[in-house]
C-alpha cells in the first residue's frame, strides 16, 4: 500500500540532563557522550533501531542539543536519511499560546502528538539514549503483537542485591505485569525494566491526555502512565531481555562499559556484521603505532598516534599518547592529548583534554569498593599541568 | 569554487600495475590502510568546493563504481552537478575502447557544452597530495595563463613523464616527454590541467578531428608556443602512483610523520572515504607493533613492523609481518612470516609460511588467494 503509514515509529528520550556524568555533559546532552573508540551512546539505540527494519524515530532533545543535532545530522550515517520517515530532532517548541520544556518523559511525548499522528502508526516504542546494548525491538514487537498486549515493557534479570536500584515489573506466570514499583526496598522479583516500552498508539495517545490533563501528575512514564494503565486493568507484559544491557549514567558505569567493550566474554560483541553499530565517521586516517608504541589487550582507532605504552585501554579517535607515556585501564575520548611521561591510570580522560609531561593521573586499582570502580576523571577540554598529581576519584575541570 | 567543474581519468597508465590492477581500475586502487588512489583527488576537488565532476574510465570499472556509490562520502550526492561516471563505450562515436585522453574527451564534449562552468580542472586519479584548487585558480588569473599544469619536483621514474623548462615567472618554455626513467631530478607534471571550458572544448574538437589523441604530447608539447602554459609547483608532499614498485615506495613513505601530516593535517582538507563503518582495531596480550599504520576493524596477536594494515586484517599469535602491505580482510596465520610482501584483498597467509621479496622487488600475492 502507498502511503505514509508506517506500523511502528521510535521516540527516542535523548533530553536527559545526566548530572552524574559530571563534566563529561557539561557541554553535550549524555547521549552525545563518545563510547568504545568511535561510537556515541545514541548510535546503539539508532543503530538498534535501523537494525530493526524500524526507519522513523524521533530523537527528543532539550538539554545542550546543538551538539547532539550536529551529530544526527540528516541521519545518514544510519542510513536514516529517508524520503518517507528517517530521524527527526524534536525540541521543545512554543505552539500558539502553549509550549513549554518537557516536563516529563510523557510529556515530551504527549507534545509531539502531531509528529506520532503523521505516520500513523499502530505501534509507538519509546526508548531512552543513555544504555548500550544490542536488541532487535522487531522481535519485542511481534512478543507484544502475540500477547495482544497494550503496553509490553522490556525488562532484565538483574541479582536481587541490585533490584532496589531499578523499576521492578511483578509478573504473573504468563508474564503479564501486575504490579510496577519503583526502586522498591524489598523487591518481589528481578526483573527490571530497561526503559523500552511498546505501546498501541492510540492507547497510550488518550493516557498521555489524561495525564496532561491530571496537574498533580508528574508526566512521566513510571511514576504516571504505566501505573495507570495498570490500575485500570490493561494489558501490560513483560518482554524478557537476555544479552548485555548497560545504563551507563555514572562515571563508574561508563568507564565500566568501555572496559567491557575490551573483553571479549562480556558479551558485549560490537564486531558482529550482523548487527553493525553505526556511527558518523571523523574522515580520520589510520591510525598510527611508532618505534617506542606499546599496546597490550586495547582498541585502538583511526586518527590516533601512539608512541607510548597503552595497557587494557579504549583509545578513540585523533588521540596522541607521547613517548614515555603510560595508560593503564582508561577511556581515553576523542582528540585527548597524554604528554611525554605521563602516567594515567583507572581514568576517563575526556574530549581534547590535555595531560600535560609527567603529569599523574588516577592510580592502579584492586577492585572495586563497595561495588564501585574509584575513577578519575579529566574533563572535555580540561589541562592537567606539568607534573601535577591528580589523585584517585578526582575530577579535573 | 562553484566556477569550476573537473573530469578525471580514473585510468591513465594502469598496465604497469600488473596483479594490483586485474580486478579494478588505477582509480580504485587501494592505498594507506582505507583509501583508494582517487579519494585524494576527490577529496581535494571537494575541499575546494568542485562539486560538477565527471569521472572517464576505461576498463575494470565495477570496483571503482563500488567504491563510489552515489558520491556520498564525498558529499557529493547533490541535485546540481555531483558526480557523474562515464562508462568506456558510451563515451565516444567509434564504439571503441578510447586510444587516448584527447579522444576520451571528444566523447564527452555534450559535458562540457552542458555545463555552466567556467573553468575546468583535467586530472589523473594516480596523484597522492593535498591540493588547494583555490589556491590554483588564483594564480591562473594572476598570470592570465591559458593553461595552468601542477607540477612536482621529482625524477622521472617511468615513461611518458612531461619534463618542463620554466622561465623565472614559472612559464613553460619546453617540454620534453620521457621514453624512460632517469636519476636526473627536474620539474614534472603530474597530468592535472586547469583551462577555461570553452579552450577545452576548442583544443579538443582541433587536435582530435586533426587525429591526434594524446593529451600531453598533442596539447601541452606541441602547443607550448603559441598557448601560455604556467606551471603550479604542489607544496607539501606529491607523489604518482603508475607501477608497483611506486605503489610500494610512496606506500611506505606514510610512515614518515611529515608526510602523514602533509596528506592528512591539513586544516579544513580531510580526506574522505567510502566508510564501512568497521569497529576499533583489537590489540590483543601478544601483540608487538612498531612503525607501522593500522586501520580500523584489524585484530593483532602478532608482530607488526614498518608495515600497513588495511580494514579487517588478522594477524596471530607468532606471525610476524614486516616492510609488508597487506589488503583489506588479509589474514596471516599462527608463526607465518611476510617481509617485503604486497598481499591484494582477502588473501589467506597460512600457518608456518613464511614469503619474502626484496625492496626493489616486492611479492604481490592477487585477491583471494589462499598460501
Amino acid at each position: 500500500m502507498f502511503s505514509n503509514k508506517k506500523e511502528c515509529v521510535a521516540m527516542l528520550l535523548a533530553g536527559g540532563q545526566g548530572t552524574r556524568l559530571y563534566s563529561l555533559t557539561r557541554d553535550v546532552a549524555k547521549p552525545a557522550v563518545s563510547f568504545g573508540g568511535k561510537y556515541r551512546i545514541i548510535d546503539f539505540p539508532l543503530s538498534n533501531c535501523i537494525n530493526s527494519n524500524i526507519d522513523t524515530i524521533g530523537v527528543l532533545t532539550q538539554y545542550k542539543p546543538f551538539d547532539l543535532n550536529q551529530y544526527i545530522g540528516n541521519g545518514q550515517p544510519w542510513d536514516l536519511d529517508r524520503l518517507n520517515g528517517g530521524v527527526f530532532v524534536l525540541p521543545p517548541y512554543v505552539t500558539g499560546e502553549s509550549g513549554d520544556w518537557y516536563k516529563g518523559t510523557a510529556n515530551a511525548i504527549y507534545q509531539n502528538i502531531a509528529f506520532i499522528d503523521k505516520f500513523s502508526p499502530e505501534y509507538v516504542l519509546i526508548l531512552s539514549g543513555d544504555h548500550i546494548y544490542k536488541m532487535d525491538y522487531d522481535k519485542m514487537l511481534d512478543y507484544h503483537k502475540e500477547k495482544g498486549s497494550d503496553c509490553t515493557i522490556a525488562v532484565i534479570n538483574v541479582p536481587i542485591e541490585e533490584a532496589s536500584r531499578f523499576g521492578i515489573m511483578n509478573t504473573n506466570p504468563d508474564n503479564s505485569v501486575y504490579e510496577f514499583e519503583e526502586k522498591p526496598k524489598q523487591p518481589k522479583s528481578t526483573n527490571a525494566s530497561m526503559g523500552i516500552y511498546i505501546f498501541n498508539w492510540q492507547k497510550l495517545r488518550k493516557y498521555l491526555i489524561e495525564d496532561e490533563a491530571d496537574p498533580k501528575s508528574s508526566n512521566d512514564f513510571g511514576k504516571n502512565i504505566i501505573p495507570n494503565m495498570l490500575k485500570d486493568g490493561q494489558k501490560l507484559f513483560a518482554y524478557n531481555f537476555e544479552g548485555y544491557w548497560k545504563d551507563v549514567g555514572t562515571i563508574a558505569s561508563l568507564w565500566e562499559a568501555n572496559m567491557d567493550i575490551i573483553n571479549e566474554e562480556s558479551g558485549i560483541n560490537l564486531d558482529d556484521n550482523s548487527w553493525k553499530i553505526y556511527a558518523r565517521n571523523a574522515a580520520e586516517p589510520p591510525h598510527y603505532i611508532g618505534q617506542t608504541g606499546k599496546i597490550v589487550n586495547s582498541l585502538v582507532t583511526e586518527g590516533c598516534e601512539i608512541e607510548g605504552t597503552v595497557i587494557n585501554s579504549v583509545i578513540s579517535s585523533g588521540v596522541r599518547i607521547a613517548k614515555g607515556a603510560y595508560v593503564e585501564n582508561c577511556n581515553i575520548m576523542p582528540n585527548a592529548h597524554i604528554e611525554e611521561g605521563a602516567d594515567v591510570r583507572f581514568a576517563i580522560v575526556g574530549q581534547n583534554a590535555v595531560v600535560n609531561k609527567n603529569a599523574k593521573v588516577g592510580d592502579t586499582q584492586v577492585g572495586p569498593v563497595k561495588g564501585e570502580w574509584q575513577i578519575t576523571v579529566v574533563g572535555p577540554n580540561a589541562k592537567v599541568k606539568e607534573n601535577e598529581v591528580v589523585p584517585v576519584k578526582a575530577m579535573v575541570d | 569554487m562553484n566556477n569550476i567543474m573537473s573530469v578525471i581519468f580514473a585510468s591513465d597508465q594502469e598496465t604497469k600495475l600488473n596483479e594490483l590492477t586485474l580486478h579494478r581500475t588505477a582509480a580504485s586502487l587501494p592505498i594507506f590502510g582505507r583509501y583508494r588512489c582517487i579519494d585524494f583527488t576527490l577529496s581535494n576537488l571537494v575541499n575546494s568546493q568542485i562539486t560538477q565532476i565527471g569521472i572517464i574510465t576505461r576498463s575494470n570499472y565495477s570496483s571503482l563504481m563500488d567504491h563510489i556509490r552515489m558520491g556520498r562520502d564525498w558529499d557529493l550526492n547533490r541535485k546540481n552537478g555531483g558526480i557523474t561516471v562515464f562508462p568506456p563505450y558510451a563515451s565516444n562515436t567509434t564504439r571503441s575502447v578510447f586510444k587516448g585522453k584527447i579522444e576520451a574527451l571528444y566523447g564527452i564534449m555534450e559535458f562540457f557544452e552542458k555545463a555552466s562552468e567556467e573553468y575546468v580542472i583535467i586530472t589523473n586519479s594516480n596523484v597522492i597530495a593535498n591540493i588547494d584548487f583555490d589556491d590554483v585558480y588564483a594564480k591562473h588569473l594572476e598570470k592570465g595563463a591559458d593553461i595552468t599544469m601542477l607540477t612536482y619536483t621529482s625524477n622521472p621514474t617511468t615513461s611518458k613523464r612531461v619534463l618542463l623548462d620554466l622561465d623565472k615567472d614559472s612559464r613553460v618554455v619546453g617540454t620534453r616527454i620521457t621514453q624512460v626513467a632517469s636519476k636526473e631530478e627536474c620539474e614534472i607534471g603530474i597530468n592535472v590541467y586547469l583551462l577555461k571550458t570553452e579552450l577545452l572544448i576548442r583544443l579538443v574538437r582541433d587536435t582530435f578531428e586533426r587525429g591526434f589523441v594524446d593529451f600531453e604530447k598533442n596539447i601541452i608539447q606541441q602547443k607550448s608556443s603559441e598557448l601560455k602554459i604556467y606551471s603550479y609547483h604542489v607544496n607539501g608532499h606529491c607523489a604518482l602512483i603508475d607501477d608497483v614498485k611506486s605503489y610500494y615506495n610512496e606506500s611506505m613513505k606514510i610512515l614518515q610523520e611529515q608526510v602523514r601530516d602533509d596528506l592528512f593535517g591539513v586544516e579544513g582538507a580531510k580526506v574522505y572515504t567510502k566508510v564501512k563503518d568497521s569497529v576499533p582495531t583489537r590489540y590483543r596480550a601478544h601483540a608487538t607493533v612498531e612503525n607501522s599504520l593500522i586501520a580500523d576493524g584489524c585484530d593483532i596477536n602478532g608482530k607488526v613492523v614498518n608495515s600497513i594494515l588495511f580494514r579487517g586484517v588478522k594477524v596471530e599469535e607468532g606471525a610476524e609481518i614486516t616492510n609488508s602491505i597487506i589488503m583489506e580482510n588479509g589474514r596471516v596465520m599462527k608463526n607465518a612470516s611476510l617481509d617485503y610482501v604486497i598481499t591484494d584483498k582477502n588473501v589467506t597467509v597460512t600457518e608456518e609460511k613464511g614469503i619474502s621479496g626484496t625492496n626493489s622487488y616486492p611479492i604481490v600475492i592477487v585477491k583471494n588467494k589462499t598460501v
